[in-house]
């Protein structure tokens, strides 16, 4: 009886242990690294090694160097979000509420040019947006730009391209939070006499919200990490976080610099989700 | 075919009318169905209707073109002498029960119930709200989430939140369709005590017709997108004027018979050899054919032989087939010499025997509670089954 | 460089490699005298070679590559898996550093990261008697590198010349590196290349060093003057090899660029023109080294070998279009395609080559100095 009891035992941890192994492998384990990585004394080198001499001054220095790349990932991060959300909430309403039967036909259609590489959807907006293209020139005559204005290699740009390559990642949650209101909350709330516009703030709107926020993380988080639309799109002015990580870790090989600049982003963007999560009150919701 | 018969037509259009007008109003679906067939109706201020009909006859539809959450592909719909026909939803004095009551999730029981009168920026919406809360007896639930409460609480909640507002009508549709039998009993009560206090216009769609009615002044019977009779609950059950009305209110046995005369007082027609007679007023045909209409419990059921407590002609050569007793009355089916079976009720007054399957009998009935019926329609339209 | 999507995920992974604890981790460096394998290449005849994309005729029929399979019975396992020398390093790294195999017998690196892989000692000395043809016939240029003079490690795959190029229908010559750099008319409309010695070779001749042996205050000079010059904003961006694509599109006038892709363009466009820049050439290649633990040395050997077979070299330089680093390929090419003979792009004539300059070997401590400072300024 004892005996059996003990095998129960065991037998529940054993079951615990593919998920406590994935964990341990792919995030523990990183995470240690990158952490011990950022205490190295970055005068090491691959030639001599690094000493671990838990060089906190690393934090300190990666602030006061990049603290420029840093504060503009995260503005165009939250501009490129913004963006996503008024387009991908026009575009998820519309699936939801107007297509009717076609509404995963286009789900599917607004997804489909995202099974391209990522590198190859990133360069046709070069051709679109060329100085000699039809927009740029479209905004020429319309007197918006310059004669010799240009949209590439400005923060414009950059941030086009971070609206188009993250939308999806806004539209999802939000297509999936909207086709779940039910329509007939939509009626009730102009059989009560809310004028429709009055009706989306009172009623849509709040009901939409857990997409809404997961929306927004899932589009900021991964834009203020990327680094591939201010190096294709932007110039010189338009560095982001990402590419100064990989510039240290791959050009540079200085690992420590790379690793405090990795956990510092890492926590910032987990801060800002957490006070945006709470500020959101999405607890207040279903 | 409009069965609204006693409205003239010269009416349409008239701003006099003070309750709800319906005037030839027809609904097609963009897939080509048409829900509504240029329906007529009239729905005297502060009068409870109801509208019954079997699932798909376009009862929903009706009530979603008077709340203007659907638009007529023709006629017309005024309310108080005003054409409402293409007015918002938002613009109609009209509120809803809805059917699924369509609670909003997010907002709490009290903001449920105020949300109509913030949006008209109504004063002293705090005080109304919890009057309103008493009356319908979930003071106590004001801060709950719509979640939280039980279906019959829910179901009130829906009704305040509309009621509230006191709209010039109040919409109802199948309110009670998700409560269990115990529950929809008192909530008819309470539906209709809170009717006679406010005062106010109740289309209640149901397509329960012991709901219909128990709550209802007038009841009118829909069905595949017209209104075929409108009345008085009783008016209904004892003339009704189509075979489907017959059939869908209570159950009826229906007869062939031969016209052979038309009196002023009684119409003869000879069913399968016997003489009948049928008083004018319930002679709904004009051909030489009809369907001679009786309710199993007017039918009287007698020894073969025995002379029965009626006027009109004793009807020999039943056959009882079938007898189901259920304390207060026994049902029996007679299988006539014709080979039609027929219903019938009997009170078990203990003045006659029950009689066993394979007994000998003789049926009659008062000639004033026949009624005759077109010919061409259908004998089994509307009838129940299982019921 | 555009790949490595997710550095802090590719970053946390490769870290995780490392030795665990809160230590720190040894240095990198090897001795190849003692860390290497047996040569299995008399019994497997095997060799599997790393090299950047289109850098070889394999789609031809013959091909240099099946012709060198078919007349060595060897098995040629070939990919094209180098896109990026400092990535290729990070990938291979943790490996190489601490005596591990990575399963190639045969890499391809540019010139200042074929000098790292050297003085790590992460590759095998060549076996001089079997590689006859490299010795004798390696065009001048490309001997007496500072990290390799006797050719010991290292064989120049292909070569480029790294210069200017313009649109003619856009703008007028520019003849200078300083032209482009300060040039008021193409203000906004230049790129510069992202890779670190690439540029930063022009800038220490305009400032008056030597790329081939300066100091630490040269340096300092020339990145002072890139940082002006970015500042002006006469520079639209760093590129890799996307800058084919601005110049073609109208986007940029002109470009610090390399010659294989200026040829390769001018096929569609004949407007577009490369220059040597009036400061000088810069000259580079691709070089074929043999990394520790590589299994296949002396199959390695006959097809560095093979490649400097003048007919070969030839054949390879007609489909690829970079300098053939090869002596009497030329006199080959005249049999093949007598254009291409003649084009300075692919045999340049000695006055080309006469002003030629070379970035100097650096050792750990200054390359990430260096690359640290590099990428301050062209990251804005
Ligand atoms: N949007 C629509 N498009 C097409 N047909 C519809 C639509 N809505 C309802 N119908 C059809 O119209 C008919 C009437 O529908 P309605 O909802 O008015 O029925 P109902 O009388 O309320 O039925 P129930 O008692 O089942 O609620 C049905 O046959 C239904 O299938
Ligand atoms: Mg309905």
């Amino acid at each position: 009886m004892a005996e059996m009891t003990r095998r129960r035992g065991r037998t529940g941890y054993l079951l615990l242990l593919p998920a406590f192994l994935t964990l341990l492998v792919f995030f523990v384990l990183p995470f240690y690294s990158l952490i011990a990585t950022s205490l190295y004394d970055p005068s090491g080198s691959d030639v001599e090694g690094f000493e671990m001499t838990y060089h906190f001054s690393n934090y300190w220095d990666a602030i006061s160097d990049y603290s420029g790349p840093l504060f503009r990932s995260l503005v165009y991060g939250g501009v490129a979000t913004l963006l996503c959300l008024v387009l991908g909430y026009v575009l998820a309403y519309a699936m939801a509420f107007k297509a009717g039967r076609w509404k995963y036909l286009l789900l599917v259609l607004v997804i489909a040019p995202f099974f391209t590489s990522f590198l190859v959807r990133t360069l046709s907006w070069k051709l679109i947006l060329a100085d000699d293209g039809f927009v740029v020139n479209t905004l020429q005559f319309l007197q918006i730009l310059g004669d010799d204005g240009r949209l590439l290699a400005t923060p414009v740009a950059v941030i086009a391209g971070l609206v188009y390559n993250f939308l999806p990642f806004m539209i999802l949650p939000l297509f999936a939070s909207l086709d779940r209101i039910d329509p007939r909350l939509i009626e009730a709330s102009s059989d009560l006499y809310a004028h429709p516009f009055v009706g989306f703030f009172k009623v849509t709107w709040p009901l939409s919200l857990p997409g809404v926020v997961s929306g927004t993380l899932l589009t900021f988080i991964p834009a203020v990490g990327d680094y591939i639309n201010a190096q294709l799109l932007g110039s010189t002015g338009q560095r982001m976080i990402g590419s100064v990580i990989q510039s240290q870790f791959v050009e540079a090989n200085n690992y420590p610099a790379a690793a405090a600049l990795s956990t510092m982003l890492m926590i910032v963007i987990l801060a800002m989700v957490l006070v945006y999560v709470r500020r959101a009150g999405t607890e207040e919701l279903l | 075919m409009s069965q609204v018969a006693d409205v003239p037509t010269e009416q349409v259009g008239d701003s006099s009318y003070d309750g709800l007008r319906l005037r030839g109003v027809s609904k097609t679906y963009p897939n080509g169905f048409t829900a509504v067939d240029t329906l007529d109706l009239d729905v005297p201020r502060g009068s409870f209707i109801a509208l019954l009909g079997p699932s798909g006859c376009g009862k929903t539809t009706t009530l979603r073109m008077v709340a203007g959450l659907e638009t007529p592909t023709s006629g017309e719909i005024r309310l108080a002498g005003d054409d409402i026909t293409y007015a918002k939803p938002y613009k109609r004095p009209v509120n809803t029960v809805f059917q699924n009551y369509a609670l909003f999730p997010h907002l709490d029981i009290f903001e449920n119930v105020a949300f109509g009168l913030k949006r008209r920026k109504v004063k002293d919406v705090e005080a109304q709200v919890r009057e309103m809360l008493a009356l319908v007896e979930l003071d106590s639930q004001a801060r709950k989430k719509p979640t939280q409460l039980s279906g019959g609480q829910q179901q009130r909640v829906a009704l305040a939140r509309a009621l509230i507002n006191r709209p010039e009508v109040l919409l109802l549709d199948e309110p009670l369709g998700a409560l269990d039998l115990k529950l929809r009993r008192s909530m008819q009560i309470e539906i209709k005590r809170i009717q006679t206090e406010v005062g106010l216009t109740f289309v209640h769609v149901t397509h329960d017709q012991e709901e219909a009615m128990t709550m209802a002044d007038t009841v009118a019977v829909m069905n595949a997108g017209v209104i075929e009779q409108l009345g008085a609950p009783e008016e209904l059950y004892e003339n009704p004027r189509s075979t489907f009305v017959a059939n869908f209110l209570g159950q009826s046995n229906l007869i062939e018979g031969t016209v052979v005369s038309r009196g002023s007082d009684v119409t003869s027609v000879d069913m399968h050899g016997i003489g009948v007679s049928v008083p004018t007023g319930r002679t709904h045909t004009d051909g030489e054919k009809g369907w001679i209409g009786i309710r199993p419990e007017k039918v009287l059921i007698g020894e073969e032989g025995e002379a029965l407590d009626a006027p009109g002609n004793t009807i020999p050569g039943g056959v009882v087939t079938d007898v189901s007793f259920n304390g207060v009355s026994t049902q029996y089916l007679v299988r006539m010499p014709w080979g039609q079976e027929l219903a019938v009720f009997a009170q078990n007054t203990g003045r006659t025997r029950i009689f066993r399957r394979g007994d000998r009998v003789e049926l009659s009935w008062r000639p004033e509670y026949a009624f005759l019926l077109d010919f061409s329609q259908d004998a089994s339209a509307g009838a129940q089954k299982g019921d | 460089m555009l790949q490595g999507v997710g550095a802090v995920a590719f970053l946390g992974a490769s870290a995780a490699a490392l030795k665990l604890p809160f230590f720190g981790t040894d240095g990198f460096e090897q001795d190849p005298a003692s860390c290497r394998a047996t040569d299995l290449s008399a019994s497997q005849m095997k060799l599997i070679v790393s090299n950047w994309p289109s850098y070889i005729d394999a789609d031809e029929d013959p091909s240099t590559l099946s012709i060198f399979e078919e007349r060595t019975g060897i098995a040629v396992d070939y990919s094209d898996d180098v896109n990026d020398n400092a990535e290729f390093y990070a990938k291979v790294r943790n490996q190489l550093g601490s005596c591990t195999s990575i399963d190639r017998d045969l890499v391809m690196l540019t010139d200042w990261m074929a000098a790292r892989f050297i003085s790590l000692g992460w590759t095998q000395p060549y076996d001089k008697a079997n590689v006859p043809n490299l010795h004798a016939n390696l065009i001048d240029p490309l001997r007496n590198r500072q990290w390799d003079p006797d050719l010991e490690f290292h064989a120049p795959w292909q070569t480029g010349l790294t210069g200017i190029a313009y649109n003619a229908s856009k703008t007028g010559e520019v003849r200078s590196f300083e032209e482009l750099l300060t040039r008021a008319d193409l203000r906004g409309r230049v790129t510069l290349l992202s890779e670190m010695r690439d540029t930063m070779a022009f800038l220490l001749k305009i400032t008056g060093a030597n790329p081939d042996d300066f100091t630490d205050d040269q340096w300092g000079v020339a990145i002072e003057r890139l940082r002006e010059v970015v500042a002006s904003g006469q520079i639209r961006a760093f590129t890799g090899n996307d800058y084919t694509q601005d110049l073609a599109a109208g986007n940029i006038l002109a470009c610090e660029a390399w010659s294989g892709d200026v040829i390769q363009l001018q096929a569609d466009n004949p407007d577009i023109k490369f220059v040597v820049p009036e400061e000088g050439l810069s000259l580079w290649s691709d070089n074929m080294l043999i990394p520790n633990q590589a299994t296949h040395q002396a199959n390695a050997e006959k097809w560095i070998d093979y490649y400097y077979e003048p007919a070969v070299a030839a054949q390879l330089a007609a489909w690829v279009n970079y300098i053939c680093p090869v002596k009497g390929a030329q006199e080959e090419m005249e049999k093949i395609d007598p254009d291409l003979a003649s084009n300075p792009l692919i045999f340049p004539d000695d006055d080309m080559l006469a002003n030629t300059f070379d970035f100097m070997p650096l050792d750990a401590k200054q390359s990430n100095e260096y690359e640290g400072d590099w990428a301050n300024v062209t990251g804005g």
